[in-house]
């Protein structure tokens, strides 16, 4: 291990340490730490777009030869109108660009990529019922789906036959939440995993180089 | 009674250390854990192994360095899968705070295992903003969306990329994502260009993703660090993952615990209460 990358383990382990002290209480390395990352990350950010973006994509194709770029190039510039109240109105017109190439983009996809599918998903299971476990899967898929979407139909008050099949859509979406709430124990659990993963494997490893 | 009165006003910071220690000692002295298979992380080993080889796929670090724990397991054993069946890599991400740089050091540290050369073997595309466009433009052009590659080589100039224009070129993504950005490789990359797709993906976002194995949109999935673990023990290179489920089991046992003792000081507590009112 070079002196550069003790250097930076080291500087990588005092923010972690600093991050960490918040659980104890609130305190100056935490408060610290919070701005740097908040400071770094920002600056980063728009270095990177400067360069993939506005260098790459837009002044270099230009430069290039691509001299209708400019246009794209000016209603993007537009989009800075926001911040000058007399003429903010301005940058309506990039956002509608914006807009409908987004709903256009998106509705297609959307609905081609993710709502078909899934609805043929969901009737393919009671279309592929082969044997008695089968069956069972997709009685739970059928009770399931149709019971939650009863559950969020809101136009009639749920009373009656419809009152007891959202109570079991209600059943349906706590075990989801539970399923949910466990993976997300994990997630949470994994990033504190990776730091201490960090901190015993490299951090402490340092010590050797240095004590 | 007074023992329960205790747990219920416990300072939460003990919870904290308790939790810290469950996660550290695991580290120290390590607890062998069972890690079963599941057909989800099974079924992605097996599609891959079914790929011809030297055939060229995506590798997508849409990641976070917070959630390298989870994330980079998962990519360092596809690598190791991919590169044992002689493919050709593209690496990319669609984030910009960290996806680049650990693709690069994550590829570059294990492409000497297989020999494998940056520009013939693997090629590392970076970042563009915007993932929509960045998804839909590469479906006519890659070069369109990276007319270089992250270090500012033309792609051109870049021999692995000259059979390589866009997705009828690419026989498999794998796509390891801490984010919502594997819907959109679902919706607009795996529907309009029909190009087969796996993910591995953050515990918090699994559960969402399970769905489209059901409908058959991704070959398979990893869920989480245990998901992690899984596909490292199936190519055989047990890592950080499989070292880091010692301190998830020790954590959630600890985690079931609490949640009981919580429960039972509650019902005493209430039982007590009743009584005494």
């Amino acid at each position: 291990m070079s002196g550069w990358e003790i250097f930076e383990v080291w500087v990588i382990a005092f923010f972690t340490l600093s991050l960490f002290s918040f659980m104890y209480k609130d305190n100056p390395f935490y408060k610290v730490a919070e701005h740097i990352f908040a400071g770094l990350s920002a600056g980063y950010y728009v270095g990177l777009i400067w360069e993939s973006v506005i260098v790459q994509q837009l002044w270099d194709p230009m430069m290039g030869g691509d001299w209708w770029l400019v246009f794209p190039g000016i209603l993007g510039f537009l989009m800075f109108a926001r911040f000058f109240p007399k003429v903010s109105w301005v940058s309506r017109t990039p956002l509608a660009f914006v807009m409908g190439v987004t709903a256009g983009i998106f509705i297609i996809s959307q609905l081609h990529g993710l709502v078909l599918p899934q609805m043929q998903a969901t009737m393919g299971v009671v279309d592929d019922v082969n044997g008695f476990w089968d069956f069972l899967l997709a009685t739970v898929v059928v009770v399931g789906v149709i019971s939650t979407l009863i559950y969020f139909y809101f136009s009639k008050e749920h009373t009656g036959a419809l009152g007891v099949t959202a109570k079991v859509g209600i059943w349906f979406i706590m075990i989801s939440f539970g399923a949910h709430f466990g993976y997300t124990v994990m997630g949470r659990v994994s990033l504190l995993i990776g730091r201490v993963q960090f901190l015993v494997e490299d951090w402490v490893g340092s010590f050797s180089y240095i004590f | 009674m007074e023992f329960w009165k205790r747990i219920e006003g416990i300072d939460r910071r003990w919870i904290y250390l308790i939790v810290g220690i469950a996660v550290i000692v695991p580290f120290l002295l390590p607890i062998p854990f069972p890690i079963s298979i599941t057909p989800e992380a099974q079924m992605l080993y097996d599609h891959i192994e079914s790929l011809p080889d030297s055939v060229t796929v995506m590798l997508v670090f849409d990641y976070y360095p917070s959630t390298i724990a989870e994330c980079e397991p998962m990519a360092r054993s596809a690598l190791h899968q991919f590169w044992r069946k002689d493919c050709k890599i593209i690496t990319l991400s669609n984030i910009p705070l960290g996806g680049p740089s650990m693709a690069e050091t994550v590829t570059r540290e294990i492409a000497p295992e297989y020999n494998k050369v940056y520009g013939e073997d693997y090629v590392n595309l970076g970042y563009k903003a915007n993932y929509v466009a960045v998804l839909s433009g590469m479906g006519t052009s890659i070069r369109s969306i990276f007319p270089t590659d992250n270090s500012g080589t033309n792609l051109d100039d870049i021999p692995m990329m000259d059979s390589v224009f866009n997705y009828e070129q690419v026989s498999f993504i794998f796509e390891v994502a801490d984010n919502a950005t594997a819907d959109y490789w679902v919706s607009i990359v795996n529907a309009q260009y029909g190009v087969p797709m796996g993910c591995g993906t953050t515990a918090v976002s699994a559960p969402k993703y399970y769905a489209f194995v059901g409908s058959g949109q991704f070959v398979g999935l990893l869920g989480g660090m245990k998901g992690a673990a899984e596909y490292e023990l199936l190519v055989e290179k047990p890592g950080n993952a499989v070292i880091g489920m010692g301190a998830q089991s020790m954590v959630h046992l600890l985690i079931i615990a609490l949640v009981i003792l919580g429960n039972i000081g509650f019902f005493m507590l209430g039982k007590h209460r009743r009584r005494v009112s």
